[in-house]
């Protein structure tokens, strides 16, 4: 069975919402049906088949060909199979995402993996601000499943995370990890301004020093015997992170927030 | 227009019509005697066999102020469960537990509900508080504002002024602000807490201005009582919430020694401390004494099980309650020295003791209280639960094998600690609109609403009779708003605008000496911006004032 695909007819100036598009919603649904399916599109509701060429079958492996950053909450709280967008995609991309995988060879726009439960998501190119945050108001970001980003990420990546990890080989933004709970962030190129605000536990895995906030204390450089072991775990992945020679074991440790409590860490190279 | 409903069941209890068959005539939107015979109805809607009651008027519920912003701000996840899109001729915006202004109007609407008052008219928020409900569409409002905790009352009666001066000067802020009635929460307690007192019992001091909460409800009633300010003190009593608050509750009846006083969400302020988790049931004593005392009305503020988030004046008591926060945040803050404000989202359930028996409890006053016209139907929304389950609670109260049924799922402990299924009692359809409509009309002195004789204005709600009252009360056929058809089967078919309903007693214009001078070195505000005007409401176009008569000094 081939993958499904939906063709963007790049036809409307509007942000369309995609999140009826997700296998667990179209499973067992005929094309006819599918074609039918509304989504919101601005203010109006559109049928899918006004806005997309529509081809293939298979709802676990759902393609979004053609893609801009107007397409919004693509695989939101998708709870398995794969989804492939082709170009950028817009904000919310995995929203709530319960499994499987997301990829985007494009950019993605704010709120990427938002409230991410489990899955995996990878983007090609740069992301937006509130990488695997949490929902204005909503107290945890995301609980789950991991984040690569090729490019660069925008500022508050990890913004109330809870678990799982967020791995940008580009550059981070400012507040890189504010308000964050626990999980692990790392970035093998520049940070912004103030990373880990606020910041509860956790780990921020940095290869360049970040201007340091005063709000961390520096503990010294040392042999952290578990960063092999997280390395290790990044051996299958598609990305630069994969490559052993990125590896190290030893680093200095910045201990914050202190406001608080101190215990989340910066993790810095030496 | 000359409009006719024909062949319905009207229960009317300000008339004394309960379940006749009536026609009902409508013109320039009052409701007018028979015309004569040979007068062409322009507009005919048949309603026989369905029931006919005055639109319903919530005389306690959280509509306007900036504590509906502040939990609006608070809850954004809330929000995102209800969103209302909006129609051709609504506006959209969002519900659950705190609605947006517009879906307010809406929901109201759409369950027969054609007036609604805001209790907690702070005088230095009123503006704003106004102008909110300003944007409520369909509904009536009004306000009962908030003395008490003020510090210009407080030192007035440090400083031992006469009564006659604190008559001018609640007159005046009654007038300044725009209210019908006036309201006391915690009396003194708000204050007391900016002074580090934690709790406040009726006769304890305020630590700075050596004056107790027993003075200032009896001198707050009297002032209304001479006034001839037609809706009593409006009374959210001490120790809210606290276990074994049944005493403070007699002693505040007791002390208010027979002037007319107004207890509003009783429920949480009758709790006994008995049984092994030291809180019972406090209900059956409370009904007892409203039942002796005719000078005492009461609304339940009955609780429901479910989110919402609790909002209330009363900083002392939701400083304490931030413990039980549901989610985990919460606000506390003072309003310049007025007052101050709590917002508290909470999750009652049924599984949990307490508030199973908070649930009880409101339901036994309900039942226990004898006299319909003293007891009223509210949850205190948002605080004991949305307004959106008064259905749900209609069909409570009417409905003994229901009720019942309810019972048996509670949490088993505060079963066996109510008298509740033991209560035969079951309202009557002229019960409720006495609850729901001519009861409250009355207690507020509105001179013509919420009744169905010639002259009132024809706010009318119309419902197809069904054995399950929830459903019977959830969707009326058509509800009428001064004449005009705004719902129709539980949807808006048009969109009017409400008046804004106050009470104008009478003062010494010479209170504003003292005040002006109180204001220019204590407030942020000029004594002349202080004072609302007409205009203010009114210059929208949409806005109107409609002012009750006092009753007449006693």
């Amino acid at each position: 069975m081939s993958a499904l695909t939906f063709t963007f007819k790049q036809n409307t100036a509007q942000r369309v919402d995609l999140s009826p598009l997700v296998s667990q919603n179209l499973h067992g649904l005929s094309a006819a049906e599918i074609a039918a399916l509304e989504l919101q599109a601005g203010n109006a509701r559109l049928p899918v088949a006004e806005l997309f060429d529509i081809s293939g079958a298979d709802v676990q492996d759902i393609v979004i060909a053609n893609a801009t950053a107007k397409l919004d909450y693509i695989g939101k709280s998708s709870a398995g199979g794969k989804i492939s967008v082709l170009g950028d995609a817009g904000a919310y991309t995995g929203m709530q995402l319960q499994g499987g995988s997301i990829s985007v060879s494009g950019n993605a726009g704010l709120y990427l993996g938002c409230e991410l439960k489990n899955g995996s998501i990878v983007v090609g190119g740069n992301a937006g601000d509130y990488v695997g945050g949490a929902l204005p108001g909503n107290k945890q970001g995301m609980r789950g499943g991991s984040i690569i980003i090729k490019g660069n990420a925008g500022s508050r990546v990890g913004d109330h995370l809870r678990r799982g990890q967020i791995l940008i080989e580009g550059d981070a933004g400012d507040y890189l990890g504010s308000r964050m709970l626990a999980g692990t962030i790392a970035v093998l190129g520049q940070v912004g301004r103030y990373p880990g605000f606020a910041m509860r536990r956790g780990t921020l895995l940095l290869w360049n020093t970040p201007p340091l906030p005063a709000y961390f204390n520096d503990c010294g450089a040392n042999t952290f015997a578990f960063l092999p072991l997280l390395f290790a775990s990044f051996k299958g992945l598609n990305s630069r992170f994969a490559d052993s020679g990125l590896a190290f074991s030893r680093a200095r440790r910045y201990g914050g927030d202190i406001v608080e409590g101190g215990r989340g860490e910066i993790l810095v190279k030496v | 227009m000359l409009i006719k409903l024909t062949g319905g069941t009207v229960y009317d209890p300000n008339s004394g019509v309960a379940g006749q068959k009536q026609d009902i005539y409508i013109e320039d939107g009052r409701i007018i005697a028979p015309p004569a015979a040979d007068r062409a109805v322009d507009r005919e809607y048949d309603v026989s066999g369905k029931v006919v009651m005055a639109g319903a008027i919530d005389l306690h519920s959280h509509i306007g102020g900036g504590k509906g912003n502040i939990a609006r701000t608070l809850l954004p996840e809330d929000h995102r469960l209800d969103p209302v899109a909006r129609t051709l001729i609504t506006r959209s915006g969002n519900g659950h537990v705190i609605p947006s202004t517009f879906v307010t109007g809406y929901r109201y609407a759409e369950m027969g509900y054609t007036a609604a008052f805001e209790p907690a008219l702070l005088p230095i928020n009123a503006r704003q508080a106004h102008m909110e409900m300003g944007d409520i569409p369909i509904l009536d409002k009004g306000g009962y504002v908030m003395l008490g905790s003020d510090d210009y009352l407080l030192r007035m009666l440090t400083a031992k002024k006469d009564q006659k001066a604190i008559n001018d000067y609640v007159a005046w802020t009654m007038n300044a602000a725009k209210a019908i009635g006036v309201k006391v929460v915690n009396a003194g307690g708000i204050n007391a807490f900016k002074f580090n007192q934690r709790k406040l019992d009726l006769d304890e001091q305020n630590v700075h201005y050596g004056v107790t909460p027993r003075q200032i409800l009896q001198t707050l009633a009297r002032a209304l009582q001479e006034l001839g300010v037609t809706h009593p003190l409006h009374v959210h009593g001490c120790n809210l919430g606290v276990p074994g608050n049944v005493d403070t509750t007699l002693h505040t009846i007791d002390g208010i020694e027979g002037l007319p006083m107004h207890l509003t969400h009783i429920q949480f302020h009758s709790y006994g401390k008995e049984g092994d988790y030291k809180f019972s049931s406090g209900a059956a004593t409370i009904a007892e004494a409203i039942n002796r005392n005719k000078n005492i009305t009461a609304d339940v503020g009955q609780v429901m099980f479910g989110q919402t988030v609790t909002a209330s004046g009363d900083s002392m008591r939701q400083h304490y309650n931030h413990r039980f926060a549901h989610p985990d945040k919460w606000i506390c803050m003072d309003i310049e020295c007025d007052a101050g404000c709590g917002v508290v989202p909470f999750k009652y359930r049924d599984q949990n003791f307490v508030n199973a028996l908070q649930w009880a409890i409101g339901l036994e006053i309900f039942l226990l209280v004898d006299d319909p016209w003293r007891v009223f139907l509210t949850t205190d929304h948002p605080n004991g639960a949305p307004f959106m389950s008064y259905p749900h609670l209609i069909r409570l109260l009417m409905d003994k094998s229901f009720r019942n049924d309810m019972l048996a799922r509670i949490h088993p402990e505060a079963q066996k600690m109510t008298t509740l299924g033991s209560i035969e009692r079951e309202y009557s359809l002229q019960e409720i609109a006495i609850l729901t409509r001519a009861g409250a009309a009355r207690i507020l002195g509105l001179k013509d609403r919420g009744a169905l004789s010639p002259g009132n204005w024809a706010d009318i709600t119309v419902y197809t009779e069904d054995a399950d009252r929830e459903k019977m009360f959830a969707k009326p056929n058509f509800v009428f708003k001064d004449g005009e058809l705004v719902a129709k089967d539980g949807e808006i078919v048009q969109v009017t605008w409400g008046t804004t309903h106050v009470a104008q007693p009478e003062y010494d214009p010479s209170v504003e000496v003292e005040l002006k001078q109180y204001f220019d070195r204590y407030l942020t505000m000029k004594l002349g911006n202080f004072k609302i005007s007409d205009d203010e409401i009114t210059e929208t176009g949409r806005g109107s004032i409609t002012v009750h008569p006092l009753r007449g000094a006693a």
